[in-house]
């Protein structure tokens, strides 16, 4: 009996949105809006794609040209210029065999831009990588474009998506009462709970179906499938996607209960909208810079300035200090008299040590700033969403902080590989090539991403649990003759 | 008559709880935003000032000296926060703040106040520029959507029409109640805002108040705007709700819709090279120069040299050749230099005309636009910073070279006194007059203009065919 009324409430339901002129043009209109956006995001993902595998070629053609130029040697011609001999350990190991790392793509960036389009994702990596090689600037981008931001279908999902429910349910008990048909339906053996609840239901549906549809198709089309790591991440998408829209739909329906006009409803929800999406996250944004000022930047210049003056003048103090701190790095020999190029080594080391020091004291503080004003996306909504689908993507900071401190360890083996042969004076072949560590970065596992949703996930399904429970009780309390 | 008009309809204005709350919402939002942004600017500017002179510091004591190795010593440039930057930060988190000036090479701008922020951030902080461009067209929406369609539904504009009052006078009446309605609000923040530019600048730029009072032109123009497209549309929907949900969606694709799409379309028209792809292209550039642009020649630089001077030697030449080779060696870089920065720059300018071209779709386009060109944050004003930054840059190392060049011989090895680097003037950074924002900015003008006229002469028609029942 009550799946039939509920079958029977879902296929006329059909018929009327069917005939409903405004949904016709609404719902394929939103469906426009996601194809957009997804073309959008595929196009970006096409681009670093590209990018990635330039940057991928070079390390190939740089170890190319190493072989050959050593080869030549070998066979007795000189090395193009002294400054420039591959065999020299600092030659290899410095900015001519730099080695280029970059970060593939996260699995859904075609759904959501995130980070990506502002943080760098490639590096070189040399004996001369140090903070400042995480200073740089990511993609060539007009700052213009950044500010704006990207319409992808995260942008959609957070800012229209909510428009889409309100537009499609915000007079679903209201419009009843106004053509008098309401107390005629509750006439029948069927609650305002569960008519409601089935109207909401089948709008339900059909929101989510469209935008879950096109997710799927656009994870598909960019090759998201390919391998097992992003099912979690589909997961985690189209869970966030469903929790904020059911959101949307429980306030709907909550609002509705109250008994009121459709036009005080829709005023009502509009400005519900308008606070949660566009007001709240911006206030708490200034909130957030006045509460918790990030540490400036400005202050690593001067720090890098002053330790690399200082490294200049003492450099073969700092030699002797190097060695004292490092006896495994010279093979047990001393040097007795030192190269230029271990000079050079001592004084560069001393500087990086120093702007680890200002560079680790500035990301503490960061973080910590960070940690503090992640606290207030619990005040709203499309904030808690924002972030989910982000890191769903593969996009968020959090997957660009994993790389940046892969990269920082790979540079730590890199100059451990190089530096004992630089102090040592020690001469390089081709065979060493082949030998060099390598770069594998260890992306995220499925738990990590899932750690971190959970909390902002569970927030989520407790609001929509609230609002959700303030709807049923509202309800309860409708009457047909009211 | 329409004095009457104008007054019932502001007193109901401000006798509505509704729009109280909200305005004291705006209002307050306006003057908080104005204040945090005027304080942290200050902030912002401070820093950098310091930091310049620490930077100037260091390169005064850098003690003896060859000149060339000062010139790869080199020395730091800081863009200041200027002084209407409080008002509307526009793209300044986006562009990095300082840029490192040496020889040989043009740098990029680094340290993106962006990239330390979390993803949230990239939503956009509550400037007063945002509430201006956002909020307060909202509460126009809500001021007046119901100006004629709710009158019309009441019963209420037949009575009115009857007493003889003209139908234009009667909307120019609405007008002006919103407007005094809105001035409660508008009129405490722009003195605010005109206290704080006159108590005290965060930074550097040309003609202040100037600037200050066409930004307030320019959000006139807006909001005048909003006025007449909300009452034209009231006039003409059905009823007032649909005059709601009319101006809603013109308020969506105005404020979020159409700026996104303008980014997009604009990448589409005027492709941006990718970084390695524009690093790869100067760095080949810089080793073999291109068509027309050759790279010096140590050897023919010194040959040259030889044949001037009448010797045979370069020991015997009265100048250091090598500084003369530095020097062409400059010129030649800074010509692969402008080609390739200024085609990125140009593309950033045209990406820049998209927006504006699309504002035909939304005037917050065309008022973006004006707002943070007036507030010096404007992608045209870093790179008015940038050129001033590369410039000194450029005579800075000429003078340098120059130095090498006068005061020593080739092949000797050579010390200039420490006091030499104090000799070289600091940097110094005049930001543009008025005049050259606005004429960079005459297509977001002309938008602006077109939006107001074209405001005007809807809501003249509309109002002219309202129905009257």
């Amino acid at each position: 009996m009550q799946t039939k009324t509920i079958k029977t409430i879902l296929l006329n339901e059909w018929r009327l949105l069917a005939a409903d002129r405004t949904l016709r043009i609404v719902l394929p209109l939103f469906i426009v809006l996601f194809a957009y956006a997804l073309a959008n995001g595929m196009a970006w993902v096409r681009f670093q794609e590209h990018t990635v595998q330039v940057v991928r070629e070079g390390n190939v053609q740089r170890t190319e040209g190493l072989e050959r130029e050593l080869a030549a040697i070998k066979n007795g011609a000189e090395p193009s210029s002294p400054f420039r001999d591959p065999r020299n350990a600092n030659v290899m190991g410095g900015r001519r065999g730099a080695r280029s790392v970059a970060l593939d793509p996260g699995p859904l960036t075609a759904l959501a831009v995130g980070q990506s389009d502002l943080l760098p994702y490639y590096y070189d990596v040399s004996i001369y990588t140090n903070e400042t090689t995480f200073l740089q600037n990511g993609e060539v981008e007009n700052p213009l474009n950044l500010m704006v931001g990207r319409f992808d279908l995260a942008f959609v999902a957070i800012y229209l998506l909510p428009l889409l429910v309100l537009a499609m349910g915000f007079n679903v008990l209201s419009g009843e009462r106004e053509q008098g048909t309401l107390a005629l339906t509750l006439s029948q053996p069927v609650s305002a709970r569960r008519f409601v609840t089935a109207k909401l239901a089948f709008r339900a549906m059909l929101v989510l179906a469209a935008a879950i549809g096109v997710s799927l198709i656009g994870i598909l089309i960019s090759g998201g499938f390919g391998s097992s790591g992003p099912l979690g991440r589909i997961l985690l998408w189209c869970a966030a996607l469903t929790v904020y829209a059911l959101f949307w739909f429980a306030l709907t329906a909550w609002v509705n209960s109250l008994g009121r006009s459709s036009s005080w409803n829709a005023t009502v929800l509009v400005g519900a909208w308008l606070v949660l999406v566009v007001v709240l996250p911006a206030a708490i944004n200034i909130a957030a810079g006045l509460l918790h000022p990030l540490p400036s930047r400005v202050e690593m210049i001067t720090a890098q300035r002053e330790a690399s003056n200082d490294a200049v003048n003492r450099r073969s103090e700092l030699l002797a200090r190097y060695l004292e701190d490092h006896p495994e790095l010279t093979g047990g020999d001393a040097t007795d008299e030192p190269s230029r190029a271990a000079l050079a080594w001592a004084a560069t080391d001393a500087v990086n040590q120093r702007l680890e020091e200002v560079s680790e004291r500035h990301r503490s503080g960061r973080d910590e700033q960070n940690e503090l004003i992640r606290r207030y996306r619990f005040l709203s909504p499309a904030l808690l969403v924002q972030e989910m689908l982000i890191d769903a993507a593969g996009t968020g900071d959090s997957r660009f902080a994993r790389f940046q401190s892969q990269v920082r360890a790979y540079a730590g083996q890199w100059q451990s590989f190089f530096v004992p042969a630089i102090l040592a004076g020690e001469q390089m072949s081709a065979d060493v090539l082949p030998t060099l560590p390598a770069f594998n970065f260890v992306d995220e596992s499925l738990g990590d991403v899932g750690q971190r949703a959970t909390v902002p996930l569970s927030a989520l399904i407790i609001l929509v649990g609230l609002v959700g429970a303030g709807a049923w009780v509202g309800l309860g309390k409708v009457r047909g003759a009211g | 008559m329409i004095s009457h008009i104008v007054r019932k309809e502001f007193m109901d204005v401000v006798r509505d709880g509704r729009f109280r709350w909200c305005a004291a919402l705006v209002g307050a939002l306006l003057l908080v935003s104005l204040g945090t942004g005027w304080v942290q600017a200050r902030n912002a500017q401070k820093e950098l000032a310091a930091a310049q002179a620490t930077a100037r510091d260091h390169w005064e004591s850098q003690g003896e000296k060859n000149p060339h190795s000062a010139a790869h010593y080199g020395v730091y440039a800081f863009k200041p926060r200027l002084a209407l930057s409080f008002v509307d930060e526009g793209v300044d988190s986006y562009t990095g703040t300082s840029v490192f000036l040496e020889a040989h090479r043009q740098n990029d701008f680094l340290l993106r106040p962006a990239q330390d922020a979390t993803p949230a951030q990239r939503i956009g902080a509550l400037t007063a520029a945002q509430v201006l461009q956002h909020l307060v067209p909202l509460l126009i929406i809500l001021l007046t959507f119901g100006a004629l369609a709710g009158e019309r539904e009441r019963g209420t504009l037949r009575q009115l029409l009857a007493t003889g009052v003209g139908r234009l006078e009667l909307a120019m009446g609405k007008a002006l109640g919103a407007s005094a309605a809105l001035a409660l609000l508008l009129v405490p923040a722009a003195v605010v805002g005109a206290a704080a530019i006159v108590v005290g600048s965060p930074g550097p730029a040309t003609s202040p108040l100037v600037r200050g009072a066409v930004l307030a032109g320019i959000y006139l123009a807006y909001f005048a705007t909003f006025i007449g497209l909300s009452l034209a549309v009231s006039a003409r929907a059905p009823s007032a709700r649909t005059a709601l949900v009319v101006l809603l969606a013109i308020w969506v694709v105005n404020g979020l819709v159409a700026p996104r799409v303008a980014v997009d379309l604009s990448k589409w028209l005027y492709p941006t090279p990718s970084a390695i792809e524009f690093a790869h292209t100067l760095e080949q550039e810089m080793a073999n120069g291109v068509e027309g642009v050759d790279r010096p020649d140590r050897a023919v630089v010194t040959q040259n040299l030889l044949a001037q001077y009448g010797v045979e030697r370069t020991e015997d030449l009265p100048i250091n050749a090598i500084g003369v080779f530095l020097q062409e060696s400059e010129v030649f870089g800074d010509q692969i230099f402008d080609r390739n920065y200024g085609a990125l720059w140009d593309t950033f300018k045209r990406q820049g005309y998209v927006h504006e071209a699309l504002a035909v779709t939304a005037p917050l386009l065309a008022v973006r636009t004006l707002s943070m060109g007036l507030a010096g944050t404007d992608v045209e004003q870093h790179r008015h910073f940038a050129a001033a930054a590369e410039q000194y840059r450029r005579d800075l190392v000429e003078r340098l070279n120059g130095e090498l060049t006068e005061n020593s011989r080739t092949g000797e090895v050579y010390l200039a006194s420490a006091d030499l680097w104090s000799q070289m003037p600091p940097f110094r950074y005049d930001a543009p007059e008025v005049s050259w924002v606005l004429k960079n900015r005459a297509l977001s003008l002309l938008m602006l203009g077109l939006w107001l006229a074209g405001a005007f002469v809807v809501v003249t028609y509309a109002v002219r065919r309202a129905e009257v029942a």
